[in-house]
């Protein structure tokens, strides 16, 4: 029998060789943690995007079941979600835009990386909250 | 042993050759991610300017043809974007056979939803 | 706050590693061990601890965690004079690969604190107070911190990395203008470490079919080369779902390059000229 680790790199050692840790310890960096929020964000919108179908369904159906949607909306828990989805549409908005830069090769300094990364985060906190009071001075405080 | 430990390293590189393929998709997304930019701010602009409106309001805005176009332009560019954005996610996880059927199932899901948000969009703009 | 090059070791972070279970995805024969506590020689003065992998695979046993008090008064500036001297003083046993000691052979990479990099030129005064030593991620381990490149040599060597031509041989040499001799520059640098491609959370899920950016790197240095020939060739070899479009623009590579160089953009100028070419 091959004695494990006697072998030479191109063949299997008779006991699998251990696979040294990943993400179990590479250190978070901006560069992968906006990445995995743009994909993390791109999932919420798509569930989103199932509740804008339902929204837009139960409009159509009449006025009651849009009542009754529109009311689930409006409880605390409705805009819980519905905050979430507006900070994560932002994200994944300013995320996506950046993405659409770097494909024409612009952008690619580290420099450049970090000082377009942290514009995501800032503009998109920014632009959720806009969003939120400026709905809010419209709509009163939901009850 | 693992017979297939016997293949050269350099034949498991290559793999089953080059798909010769893949632009496309990638193309796509950004396209359709264009696309969602403007469509999204409109939706996102007209969600703040009605909130707390009631079901008159909300369907007269939907009556109107520019309101009824971008939102069926939305859905479509949303639900494709959508996929085609699901569908590398399941391809980087899901390594079983199983992922096809996923995927499939996506694509069926996605393009489900589109018809039936078009078609209620169609019905309010239609209706009264 | 903002990194301008890559040897910038971050100081303020907010977690060390990402919030999942230490042993989320880890197989049996990979899962690590508490190891043993080595002391510092009692004369020494100025101690510092490092956490160091190491896996024996004539032991049977499963890699572990040793912790090696380090007199740091006793060696040189840099994380791999630590080795040394963990190696000469401590524990002979010790594995890891190094050549040239000054950043231009690549054998030296490793994971320190978190991050890839090279030991030669990483310092000891830049690692944090609880320092840890790990092989480049995500690879199979022959022994403490010398992981098996079989594959991702093999998928260098995929991309064929030499001059294709079918103009007969000049005489002389191959002529370049200035201009086009600067194409190179950014890429032709690499070193084959590898700590791009074992830094990339692509190829750890997707290694088998993503080329990963070390070998991506070298295919773009070949396809902006002046004097390649199969360039059309190249490109239709890279298209592929996974081989190339498993890069999902993270840029762990870039952030991680020990030579400053950068993969990222090396992969998004390969995306650019295949979308160049079709449209
Ligand atoms: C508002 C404008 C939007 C822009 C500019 C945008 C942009 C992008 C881009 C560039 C990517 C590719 C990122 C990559 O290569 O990893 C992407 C991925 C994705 N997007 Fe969007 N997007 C937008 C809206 C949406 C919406 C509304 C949804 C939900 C329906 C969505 C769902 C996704 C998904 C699921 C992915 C895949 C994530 C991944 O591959 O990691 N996006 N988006
Ligand atoms: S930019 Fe591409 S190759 Fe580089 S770390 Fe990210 S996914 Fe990997
Ligand atoms: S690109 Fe940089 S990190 Fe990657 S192999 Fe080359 S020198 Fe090493
Ligand atoms: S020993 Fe050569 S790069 Fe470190």
């Amino acid at each position: 029998m091959i004695k494990n680790g006697t072998t030479d790199g191109n063949s299997t050692p008779a006991r699998p060789r251990p696979l040294s840790p990943n993400i179990q310890i590479y250190r978070p960096q901006l560069t992968s943690v906006l990445s995995i929020a743009n994909r993390i964000t791109g999932l919420i919108l798509s569930l989103g995007a199932v509740g804008l179908v339902i929204w837009l369904s139960a409009a159509a159906a009449g006025p009651q079941a849009y009542g009754v949607v529109q009311s689930v909306i409006g409880s605390w828990a409705g805009q819980v979600a519905l905050f979430g989805c507006t900070f994560a549409f932002f994200l994944h908005l300013c995320g996506g835009i950046r993405h659409l830069v770097w494909d024409t090769v612009h952008g690619f300094e580290l420099r450049s990386i970090y000082i377009s990364g942290w514009t995501v985060v800032v503009s998109s906190v920014a632009l959720t909250v806009i969003a939120w009071v400026i709905s809010l001075l419209i709509a009163g405080w939901p009850q | 042993m693992n017979r297939r430990s016997f293949r050269s390293p350099l034949a498991r590189a290559l793999g089953l050759g080059s798909a010769k393929s893949g632009a496309q998709h990638w193309w796509a997304q950004r396209v359709s991610a264009i696309a969602l930019v403007p469509l999204c701010l409109w939706f996102v602009v007209s969600i703040v300017t009605h909130a707390g409106s009631d079901y008159a309001v909300f369907a007269a805005w939907i009556r109107t043809p520019l309101a009824a176009s971008c939102m069926i332009l939305l859905l479509v560019a949303l639900f494709h974007h959508s996929a085609l954005g699901l569908q590398v996610v399941i391809e980087d996880y899901v390594h079983s056979g199983v992922r096809f059927v996923v995927i499939i199932l996506v694509r069926f899901g996605c393009y489900g939803l589109t018809v039936i948000g078009i078609v209620a969009t169609l019905l309010i703009a239609f209706s009264g | 706050m903002i990194i301008e090059s890559s040897d910038r070791v971050s100081r303020l972070s907010w977690f060390k590693r990402f919030p999942i279970p230490r042993n989320f995805k880890v197989t049996p024969e990979s899962r690590i061990e508490k190891g043993r506590t080595w002391p510092a020689p009692a004369y020494a003065k100025r101690v510092k601890a490092f956490e160091i992998y190491r896996y024996d695979p004539d032991s049977g046993g499963n890699p572990h965690l040793d912790t090696f008090h380090v007199d740091v008064d006793d060696c040189g500036p840099m994380v791999l004079d630590a080795l040394f001297w963990i190696k000469n003083k401590v524990d002979s046993t010790l594995a890891f690969r190094r050549s040239c000691r000054e950043g231009v052979c690549g054998s030296c990479a490793m994971n320190m604190d978190g991050t890839n990099w090279l030991a030669c030129t990483r310092f000891i005064s830049d690692m944090g107070t609880n320092a840890t030593i790990y092989p480049l991620a995500n690879l199979r381990i022959i022994k403490d911190l010398v992981p098996d490149l079989t594959h991702i040599f093999a998928q260098y060597a995929a991309i064929e990395p030499w001059l294709h031509s079918k103009t007969p041989e000049p005489e002389k040499e191959r002529l370049q203008s200035p201009e086009d001799r600067s194409q190179l520059d950014g890429y032709y640098e690499c070193i084959l470490c590898f700590c791009c491609t074992s830094g990339c959370p692509s190829h750890w899920w997707n290694g088998n079919r993503f080329l990963g950016p070390a070998a991506l790197l070298q295919a773009w240095r070949w396809l902006t080369d002046s004097r390649d020939e199969a360039k059309g060739k190249r490109l239709d070899a890279l298209e592929d779902p996974f081989r190339l479009y498993r890069c999902h623009t993270i840029l762990n590579c870039t952030r991680t390059c020990p030579k400053g160089l950068n993969p990222g953009k090396a992969i998004a100028e390969i995306k650019k000229a295949i979308v160049e070419r079709e449209k």
